[in-house]
């Protein structure tokens, strides 16, 4: 009898993102969904959703099963704000509807994973700063926020988690590492247990910075 | 990409080299380098080690190496079963150890039936637990042609209690068995320990984890709130290898856990699988308790074929394993000192492999199936019933002059089933000691114009005692119900007593 696993992804579509680094997030999200169909327990249980935020915030990619996941487009606008507190609340809804409860006859779903990626800052703080507090609330397995680029601010996700990735650029190789990691901190649940028993990431490769 | 050198510690004149490309295969402690010819791996703890656990890695890749070696059927162990580091290095304050690199068997071959994803990927045991990647309706599911049948996992199994019985003949605990740590090759029915540089000396080094989800013996996740000072905390040892061996083989057999059914103990996710796994574990299949009976209308549609406990019960796998899987699962699983060491494994699965008959639906996925001692044999993978007589063999031992009693040993027949010297005398004993020579048959079964006989190819001392005739080699007797054959004379020869079903 499983379990499901569901794994959100909430992804920078704003302007600063259009060129490279919208082919890079391409590139390297198609790439983490190839990794993750390679891991027997992933495909066994792992669902995916992922939520892109620019001046609109869009479920690009419903909640889906790993392995009827189909690779998706994932575009940007040329110019426009980064509504990255509507994302929260799109997913604080998501969440509470998708997310199945243990009861008195039914196994619930392992806690949720959540995966921020942001090149900037939010727009709209205010709502932001509201919904960080509300998904704090929901008790995610792990919550990863990854400020990539220049221009990313690493204080507003560090209001969200303490673990915060900073990549100092947006290019291919990069990105692609960084999903690497993601990749391999979805399978942990899968891996052997040390005798202490904190949860830990699995350390980044060199060249990601890792905050706090 | 560099190719970077290190010495032994063990003897400096010894250099490995390994291909940094700067990102290594991510294990749970460790990163994984290849060399350049691919021949061995170089495998880093990412955490320096202390004195103690640079102890345990000496003695792992020299002592206990040197003690396999000059055991018996050491190539057997070191080819087939184990993949055990044989030397270790330091870089940069960084203990690596050296393994030898899986044989291409444990590599995918095709993987999925429709994509190339995984060609290439290595073989471990969770892709043939799960039964959602045997279904061939689910988008992901595995190519035939990987999958093997249902007697391959038997060998499997065989292999891996070999391994267990001898890490704890050594006085070793591999304490992080898991389906991860094992590579599995169904087809030609192999399997390899790969990982064995956690192993733990009881009394003298402790264990660094304390296993793997699934594979965690109830009393240490019971236990682990507790401070590893602690006396009352259970950290892993032969004993919870054995509850993790019980698993593996039941997973292996039947592609579904045996403590995961319906029963919840907590609402909160993360409890109720402590409480499940640990001081709450109850077999799925226990023969009085239902209370975690697996709810089939809750299985997704990809796992209802094997998750149906029902249609599928661990009975299924024959009355010998099915009497350790209760001492396993029912009487040990909170009481470890009852729990069956690997040799009864070894032994019940291999008596077990004389049980099995060739379904004959040609079609059948699983193609062989387990007696059921019943007189209408049907195979409880697609149906199909056993057409025509069917002779069982029961295996009789000397105890005085006249006096035979039962081995409680049952040998199938079938079309070109063979016979070894391991049935015909106790002298023998199957396990991987037994030399090539003594692998050959010495005699065989078959359907020969619309009769059952046997045919002596290799046996002194052949008697048909029904009827008063020797049967010397290159002769056959034909199989008559009742029928008594004595396969020799000498000291611990056995005897064998026919019965024919459905004639």
């Amino acid at each position: 009898m499983n379990r499901r696993l569901l794994a959100y992804f909430l992804l920078d579509t704003s302007g600063s993102m259009h060129g490279e680094p919208i082919e890079a997030l391409n590139n390297g999200f198609n790439g983490l969904v190839n990794m993750l169909r390679m891991d027997p327990q992933a495909v066994d249980s792992l669902f995916l959703s992922v939520i892109t935020f620019d001046k609109v915030v869009k479920n690009l990619v419903p909640l889906t099963d790993l392995v009827t996941f189909q690779p998706v487009e994932i575009r940007c606008p040329e110019s426009g704000p980064t509504h990255t507190g509507e994302a929260l609340e799109m997913l604080y809804t998501l969440v509470n509807r998708e997310l199945i409860k243990g009861s008195s006859d039914r196994k619930g779903d392992w806690k949720p994973l959540l995966f921020v990626f942001t090149d900037g800052k939010p727009s709209d703080i205010g709502k932001y700063k509201e919904f960080v507090a509300k998904i704090k609330n929901i008790d995610f397995g792990i919550i990863v926020g990854c400020a990539a680029g220049p221009k990313a601010e690493v204080e507003s996700l560090k209001m969200l988690t303490e673990n915060v990735v900073r990549l100092d650029t947006t290019d291919a190789n990069t990105l692609t590492s960084f999903f690497r990691w993601v990749s391999s901190s979805i399978e942990l649940g899968s891996k052997s247990q040390g005798t202490g028993e904190i949860i830990t990431l699995p350390p980044p490769p060199a060249e990601l910075v890792i905050e706090g | 990409m560099k190719i970077i050198k290190v010495a032994s510690v063990i003897d400096s004149t010894r250099i490995y080299e390994y291909v940094d490309d700067g990102s290594p295969k991510q294990g749970g402690v460790k990163d994984v380098y290849f060399s350049p010819d691919r021949k061995y791996v170089v495998a880093f703890f990412r955490s320096p080690l202390d004195f103690n656990q640079k102890d345990r890695i000496k003695r792992i890749v020299t002592l206990y190496l040197d003690n396999i070696k000059k055991g018996n059927a050491a190539d057997y162990f070191l080819e087939d079963v184990f993949r055990w580091p044989y030397d270790a290095v330091e870089k940069e304050g960084k203990t690596g150890v050296i393994v030898p690199i899986y044989s291409s068997r444990f590599f995918f071959s095709k993987g999925y039936q429709n994509s190339d994803t995984i060609k290439g990927g290595e073989k471990v045991g969770k892709w043939f637990t799960a039964p959602s990647f045997r279904n061939n309706q689910y988008p992901l599911s595995l190519d035939r042609s990987e999958l093997g049948d249902w007697l391959g996992y038997f060998q499997v199994a065989i292999n891996i209690c070999r391994g267990v019985k001898k890490m704890h003949q050594m006085g070793l605990a591999h304490s992080d068995l898991s389906y991860n740590n094992v590579l599995v090759d169904p087809v030609t029915k192999s399997a390899n320990i790969i990982d064995l540089d956690g192993l733990v000396v009881p009394g003298l080094f402790p264990p660094e984890v304390i296993g793997t989800a699934d594979f965690i013996a109830p009393e240490v996740l019971r236990t682990k709130h507790l401070n590893i000072t602690d006396p009352n905390r259970i950290l892993p040892n032969q004993k919870t290898d054995l509850h993790a061996l019980a698993v593996l083989i039941y997973m292996y057999l039947l592609r579904r856990h045996p403590l995961r059914g319906g029963k919840i103990w907590d609402v909160d996710s993360e409890k109720d699988e402590l409480l499940a796994m640990g001081e709450k574990a109850l077999f799925v299949e226990h023969p009085m308790d239902i209370t975690n009976r697996v709810k089939v209308d809750q299985l997704r549609k990809w796992d209802a074929f094997w998750g149906d406990t029902n249609k599928l019960p661990y009975t299924i796998t024959g009355p010998y394993l099915s009497e350790l899987f209760k001492h396993a699962f029912v009487d040990g699983l909170h009481d470890p000192i009852k729990r069956p060491i690997a040799n009864q494994w070894e032994t019940a699965l291999l008596k077990t492999v004389d049980l099995i008959q060739p379904c004959t639906n040609p079609v059948c996925e699983e193609k062989w199936y387990v007696f059921d001692n019943t007189s209408k044999p049907q195979c409880p993978f697609c149906g199909t019933r056993y057409k025509g007589s069917l002779p069982v063999i029961d295996l009789y031992f000397k105890f005085k002059n006249d006096t035979w009693k039962s081995e409680n040993h049952r040998l199938m027949v079938y079309h070109n089933q063979y016979l070894f010297k391991w049935h015909v005398s106790r002298k023998f004993i199957r396990n991987e000691n037994i030399s090539k020579e003594d692998k050959t048959p010495v005699g065989y079964f078959t359907f020969h114009k619309g009769k059952w006989v046997l045919v002596n190819t290799g046996l002194q001392g052949m008697r048909d005692l029904t009827n008063q005739k020797d049967v010397p080699t290159n002769s056959m007797i034909e199989l008559s119900s009742g029928m008594k054959v004595r396969l020799s004379d000498e000291d611990g020869g056995r005897l064998l007593y026919v019965t024919i079903i459905n004639q």
